[in-house]
């Protein structure tokens, strides 16, 4: 017998055979990645490549020393050009193992590219799902939609909060327009362009006069917050006390809403016996319980004053859930805008779930996962792939007897999937005579269709518009696309070599009819591109721009959003702590 | 700082769980002194995850010897433990996966055990054990209200048997308030948590994995209830489990066992296929470790008294992965 005796005696001999010999590459070493690992050094993978994220988290599920490292290789990094199509195409087999679906997205195709097979799996919480992904066998990564992120019109953001997660994403705001880089979309002031004051012609008018106006207070904010050298007491008095009653004088907001109470330095820093104060349980750390309106207030300023001080030496900072200053400022923000707007209260934990996209993970379920992905594994080995039925590990339930789910088919690819299908092509609806090159690149063809490095060529024109080359074509970034020619009926094709993708782009001409509706629309589907006015009816949920996203703990994320900052970097390297989900809810 | 109480060292190490399920059950497992008896390789997959649960104490019961065969497929083993008590020989890698649970190991056997050696637990969990020690060791934890687990792995096929005797949980539901379909504008409420409590009442295990001989057991409609038991026997008849190198004279046994089996049962023989009994030889690695998590996640749903817990047997399907909980026994 050629192969080592630590390879499972019940399997073939042929899958034993290729156990030894094959060549497998995992990508990701968090808490999945390192079970797989061990598995497959325990299994007897004699070849086993390793792309590490290089993700630092404190948690307990990191444990490189599962697995014994002689015969791992490792590599650290994903979206570069070393490791393009050829070198995916070195292994018989590639393993994934991530926590967010830009690396995902991007590992999907190459592995299509390559064409091979790639094990795609994940866990959230009690729940996970292990899944083969081969081109033109099954679906891939990227064929069904994800489930649409959960956002939120600015106007709910800077006027009329309702739930703890409105007073977070512009405590996030705030705490970027007065440390972080500049960014127009997150202004925290009153927004006087409400749709709901629109429905006055004169206050319309006004409103327009104050957005112009609105624009350059924005900018002074951060000017502002250091002419007065970060003063705690004139920072809370304007936005608790100032804005909050500029927000009561736009009285259309408030009629059939409870309007906020503003909110003065002197009585918050003295607020004494409210509900808060009460403690439920003195084994809870500071972090579990819900903080007084004092405490907030304490913490507003204290944090704000280390803040300052680490801004001293640096143009500006990126909140980051895990450094305490920020975090803090944004337990306090938050909490002081929730009491405000009579708005339930959370304390720090709860906060940092939500702020920080925090999805729950634990050791068993990613156990359970590893080992499902290597057995689907045993199978690719064995030229069984049409056995590989997608399984799911779920959450026992009163109801549900069932815990590891496992489909009796293949899940057959969309045929008008824009990454799989044979001519990948995909509608973009977008103002042609507001946007720029530049966020056409950056907006449409980075942050929606994932690319990494595209280069666009409108078509019969042969024009490049747009290349991944350093200073090629940056003479049209800050042109509007109807300026270059792309208008109503363009054509581009766009290839991102690093992914060895090519995609049709379809313009359609759109012209959002106000602030709420998104700055572009992105149909996957040819065949069900519906007219522009009814998806402005119905589709505002899809909206893909303008509004901030941030993730509530429980649902699906898109990592890109619910980090620390806004998505700028395309390297899914640089994203962390964002376990995916990509599964379904529990059904039976 | 008091015994219940968690460190913020423990409440960072534990966030991603804790996040999850909740400080309460945090509590509970910081609480919990576990047994667990056998580390081969689905002890050690349990070992590992029982441990990075957060438990105060884990006393690792095995008196077996470190075998070359057991190095490959047991990751808690070094090179140099050839020979060497199996339980012993594990500590180190054991306790590098969290230094914050008093890990001891115990290289006695398990008959020099009594009664009063279970009362110190909160639970035990057991692997590798014959059926009479299962039902004899779940009948002491039950005088005592210990929670009890046992599973094991043949090959591709695994199983899990519970007796959490008379088990109190809740389980958090999220329920949406009513719609005020009349004013939208009203903020809407968030959804409100309700626990919700619920009781299941363990059957004792004798009633569950000890072969019938009167033929008037409840049948299973799940064909792998009868694996298990044929494996089972296997066990207690020949102290060892099938092995790849007695295949052939280990396979005439199986299906002889069976043949038996399914007459007591009055159930289809050709249920159990040729290709299932070429299946239970060895402890695959990947299976240990769906198995190890299964056995896991209910000893800490014991522990913590959250979530449904399977009640009371676990099925590991060899063929297509699929794992079902099945209701066996008479409470
Ligand atoms: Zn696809």
């Amino acid at each position: 017998m050629a192969t080592s005796s630590a390879i499972p005696h019940v399997l073939s001999e042929n899958v034993r055979e290729a156990v030894a010999n094959c060549n497998v590459l995992v990508v990701g070493a968090g808490g999945i990645g390192c079970e797989i690992l061990k598995n497959l050094a325990l299994s007897g993978f004699q070849n086993i490549e390793i792309i590490d994220l290089d993700t630092i988290d404190v948690s307990n599920l990191n444990r490189q020393f599962l697995f014994r490292k002689e015969h791992v290789a490792y590599h650290d990094s994903i979206t570069t050009v070393e490791y393009g199509v050829n070198f995916y195409k070195n292994f018989n087999l590639v393993l994934n193992a991530l926590d967010n679906r830009i690396a995902r997205n991007h590992v999907n195709r190459m592995c299509l590219a390559a064409d091979i097979p790639l094990i795609e799996s994940g866990t959230s919480g009690y729940t996970g799902q292990v899944e083969l992904i081969k081109k033109g066998l099954t679906q891939c990564y990227e064929c069904q939609p994800k489930p649409p992120q959960r956002s939120f019109p600015g106007c709910t953001i800077r006027n009329t909060p309702s739930e703890p997660i409105h007073c977070i994403v512009w405590a996030k705001h705030l705490f970027n327009q007065l440390f972080g880089e500049d960014d127009p979309d997150q202004d925290v002031s009153p927004d006087t362009a409400d749709p709901e004051l629109a429905a006055d012609a004169g206050k319309l008018a006004l409103s327009e006069q104050n957005n112009s106006d609105g624009d350059v207070q924005r900018k002074s904010t951060n000017l502002w917050a250091k002419e007065i050298d970060y003063n705690p007491e004139k920072l809370f008095n304007k936005f608790f006390q100032d804005d909050i009653k500029y927000l009561l004088s736009m009285e259309n907001l408030w009629k059939k809403r409870k309007p906020p109470n503003p909110l003065a330095w002197a009585e918050a820093s003295s607020h004494e016996g409210d509900s808060n104060m009460i403690i439920e349980n003195n084994s809870k750390t500071e972090d579990m319980q819900v903080w007084s309106l004092s405490k907030c207030s304490k913490v507003f300023a204290s944090s704000i004053s280390v803040l300052k001080a680490e801004l001293s030496n640096k143009n500006f900072l990126v909140w980051d859930k895990d450094d305490k200053p920020g975090m803090d400022f944004v337990t306090a923000c938050a909490n002081i805008r929730a009491h405000i707007f009579s708005i339930e209260q959370k304390s720090r934990f709860e906060i940092k779930s939500i702020a920080g996209n925090i999805v729950p993970a634990i050791a068993t379920t990613n156990a359970i996962v590893a080992g499902l992905a290597v057995l689907h594994a045993f199978r690719v080995l064995g030229e069984e792939l049409e056995k590989c039925h997608t399984t799911y590990v779920r959450q026992k339930s009163s109801s549900a007897k069932t815990v590891l789910m496992t489909e009796s088919v293949l899940i057959k690819a969309n045929p008008n999937c824009y990454v799989c299908s044979e001519k990948p092509s995909v509608n973009v609806s977008v103002n042609v005579d507001s946007m720029t090159v530049k966020e056409f690149e950056t907006e449409v063809l980075k942050k929606n269709l994932n690319m990494i490095a595209p280069d666009a060529m409108l078509d019969g024109k042969n024009l490049v518009v747009i290349s991944s080359e350093e200073g090629e074509t940056e003479i049209n970034n800050n042109k509007k696309l109807s300026e270059i020619g792309i208008i109503d009926g363009s054509i581009l094709k766009v290839d991102d070599f690093l992914q060895n993708y090519e995609l049709t782009v379809y313009i359609t001409n759109y012209v959002p009819k106000d602030i709420t509706e998104p700055q572009f629309i992105v149909h996957g589907n040819t065949e069900n591109l519906r007219p522009i006015e009814e998806m402005n009816g119905g589709g505002k949920q899809d909206t893909n721009t303008k509004v901030e996203v941030v993730e509530p703990q429980s649902s699906v994320d898109d990592p890109q959003e619910g980090s620390s900052v806004k998505r700028r970097k395309l390297n899914p390297a640089e994203e962390e702590d964002d376990d995916l989900i990509m599964l379904e809810d529990d059904d039976d | 700082m008091g015994e219940k109480e968690l460190s913020s060292i423990e409440t960072e190490l534990y966030d991603r769980q804790i996040r999850l399920w909740g400080i309460e059950s945090q509590e509970k497992l910081r609480a919990a002194n576990v047994l667990l008896i056998g580390i081969r390789g689905l002890g050690s997959e349990i070992a590992k995850d029982i441990l990075l649960s957060g438990i105060n104490s884990l006393i690792i019961l095995d008196n077996g010897t470190v075998t070359k065969e057991e190095q490959l497929v047991n990751f808690l083993l070094t090179p140099d433990s050839l020979g060497k008590n199996i339980a012993k020989s594990v500590l180190a890698k054991a306790q590098a996966l969290n230094p914050l649970v008093k890990l001891t190991a115990d290289s006695d056997s398990i008959e020099s055990k009594d009664e009063d050696y279970f009362k110190q637990f909160t639970i035990v969990i057991s692997t590798k054990l014959s059926t009479d020690e299962i039902i004899k060791i779940s009948a002491w934890c039950r005088n005592s209200n210990v929670k009890f687990i046992s599973g094991d792995v043949f090959g591709m096929f695994g199983y899990t048997v519970s007796d959490f005797q008379d088990h109190e949980y809740y389980e958090d539901r999220v329920k949406l308030p009513k719609k005020r379909r009349h004013d939208e504008k009203i903020p809407k409420a968030e959804a409100v948590t309700v626990k919700v409590q619920a009781r299941i009442k363990y059957p004792d295990l004798s009633t569950v994995i000890k072969r019938s001989k009167t033929g008037k057991m409840k049948k299973c409609r799940n064909i792998y209830y009868y694996l298990m038991l044929v494996l089972l026997e296997f066990r207690n008849r020949h102290k060892r489990d099938p092995f790849y190198t007695k295949r052939q004279e280990d396979l005439v046994t199986l299906k002889t066992i069976w043949a038996d089996i399914s007459k007591d049962y009055e159930v289809d023989s050709t249920m159990l296929t040729d290709e299932i009994f070429g299946l239970v030889f060895g402890e695959v690695v990947p299976i240990c470790s769906i198995v190890g998590g299964i056995v896991v996640q209910e000893a800490i749903k014991a522990v913590s008294g959250k979530e449904v817990p399977i009640n009371n047997v676990f099925l590991l399907n060899p063929l297509t992965y699929y794992g079902k909980e099945e209701t066996i026994g008479i409470v």
